[in-house]
């Protein structure tokens, strides 16, 4: 034993948590891995992870409820699709990162930056069909408060000012998609579907 | 060459310089697009973290069903909408339940989509469609002397592996490079993250993820980076001064889109090399092929 932070006492499993997780649209891949490591020295933001994806999944299989609501994995993850390619068990390590974003957001767990920016990002798509930078900012800077807008103004702004003055920042949003209304009955739809395939 | 073309949010905006190179530099080697009426956004790599894997799939075949009547194979520059797309579009091919589903959602809108299309990058078209040879035959001022970067970036030869390039070390990005008269550098981190979208909330992920690709390429003596991606482009050009602020660099990498460059070996218009929008400037190393402002 080479940690002194690992407790002697019973480790207590939270099967039901486990049982959650792998009931997500890619959880079940959870289960495949074998704990070989190679996504942890693949990822290209590992040393900004509390917990490699490795980790984490060994986590999620003891239902580790509260740590995996602390941890920062999934939201570090930049999608480059390193581990998905090397992974020797076929998970799709990605996939099941947007699954656990997914789940802490819908659990109400939106304090960090990063949900922040995805649900900005994202009412962006819903309300007109296609992004727009601009809103998506303030939509961001909304959430995230005046503490990060102080922190950021100055950064933010020599940049903003830079892409404007290159005519690669937009003052006025792309006309919505005109069939709108179906791109969000499309995701309405897909959502039901998915819930009903769960329930079942 | 008939190809649907989705240009994807940001050659609209931030990425400007792409549309307009791409365009010209397409028209100049008898590609003809047609833009898919009315599509919407692919979702880029954050929908799927919000609303799930399978709901964005559906948001995205949308595009493909607005498509399907030009009976054009879709051709996507971005790599996000590429991932996004092709991913939508093999399954509609090989996944029977998935397609069951996704043929379902799509009819709650009067819609449908039967599959016949290809999603192709902008690569894969330029190499395997286009060909080299036809596109060195197109070079008017070759290239020669300047010192390329490629940068594939992630998705581009990742999302289906071994299919047109290799997923770690791609060669086909290098052989456009050659095809116009310029030597591309060997550049190990060719295919290496770039910080995509965490340039927005954690700003200093990016700026390190950069640095590493800009010293690459100047340990290789390269002029300028060449990117295929409009997210890279623009983290490796318009964060290159928090960049240089962060990790105490002196000198500028010029990082330019393919298309632009190809539109100066091919001696197209300067209104299709685009240059003035970009951030850092390429003049100098452009100097010498009689590019000025």
């Amino acid at each position: 034993m080479t940690g002194f932070n690992v407790s002697s006492g019973p480790l207590k499993y939270d099967t039901e948590f486990a049982r959650e997780i792998y009931s997500l649209e890619n959880g079940h891949h959870i289960k495949k891995c074998m704990q070989c490591g190679m996504c942890e020295v693949s990822c290209a933001t590992r040393k900004e992870m509390d917990y490699s994806p490795r980790k984490m999944f060994l986590l999620l299989r003891t239902g580790q409820r509260e740590e995996f609501f602390k941890s920062n994995t999934m939201w570090m993850c930049s999608t480059c699709l390193m581990c998905k390619v090397r992974c020797p068990r076929g998970v799709p390590i990605v996939d099941v990162m947007h699954d656990l974003k997914c789940y802490a957001i819908s659990k109400g767990y939106t304090e960090r930056a990063q949900a922040a920016f995805y649900q900005s990002f994202w009412k962006e798509i819903w309300s007109r069909g296609k992004q727009f930078e601009g809103g998506l900012m303030a939509r961001y800077y909304l959430k995230r408060g005046w503490k990060d807008i102080r922190k950021d103004a100055f950064r933010m702004k020599d940049m903003g000012l830079t892409m404007l003055k290159h005519g690669r920042m937009p003052l006025m949003p792309p006309k919505s998609v005109k069939g709108l209304k179906d791109v969000q009955k499309l995701v309405e739809v897909a959502k039901a579907q998915l819930q009903k395939g769960a329930d079942r | 060459m008939k190809y649907s073309f989705y240009p994807g949010c940001s050659m609209e905006a931030t990425a400007v310089p792409y549309l307009k190179s791409f365009e010209a530099v397409a028209h100049a080697l008898g590609i003809e697009l047609k833009e898919i009426p009315d599509w919407n956004c692919c979702g880029a790599t954050v929908a799927s973290g919000v609303i799930g894997d399978y709901p964005a799939q559906v948001m995205t075949s949308r595009n493909l069903a607005l498509a399907e009547p030009h009976g054009a194979d879709i051709v996507v520059p971005c790599s996000s909408c590429y991932m996004n797309l092709a991913i939508t579009n093999r399954k509609f091919k090989e996944d029977g339940h998935f397609r069951q589903m996704a043929d379902e959602a799509l009819a709650s809108v009067g819609m449908k989509y039967g599959g016949s299309l290809n999603v192709r990058q902008i690569i894969d078209v330029m190499v395997n469609d286009v060909g080299l040879d036809t596109i060195k035959s197109k070079v008017k001022k070759p290239l020669t002397g300047l010192r390329v970067a490629g940068y594939v970036g992630c998705q581009t030869p990742r999302v289906f592996p071994w299919e047109f390039d290799d997923p770690e070390q791609p060669v086909f990005f290098d052989k456009i490079i050659e095809a116009l008269g310029a030597t591309p550098v060997k550049f190990p981190v060719k295919a290496r993250c770039c910080g995509s979208s965490h340039s927005v909330a954690q700003p200093e992920i990016t700026a390190d993820s950069c640095y590493n690709i800009i010293t690459s390429a100047q340990d290789d003596q390269a002029h300028l980076i060449a990117a295929v991606c409009p997210m890279c482009q623009l983290n490796l050009d318009a964060y290159q001064d928090l960049v240089k602020e962060r990790h105490k660099l002196k000198t500028s990498m010029p990082v330019l889109f393919f298309t632009q460059l190809m539109a100066i070996a091919m001696d197209l218009p300067p209104d299709a090399w685009a240059l003035k929008h970009n951030i850092v400037s390429p003049f100098t190393a452009l100097a010498k092929f009689g590019v000025g402002k």
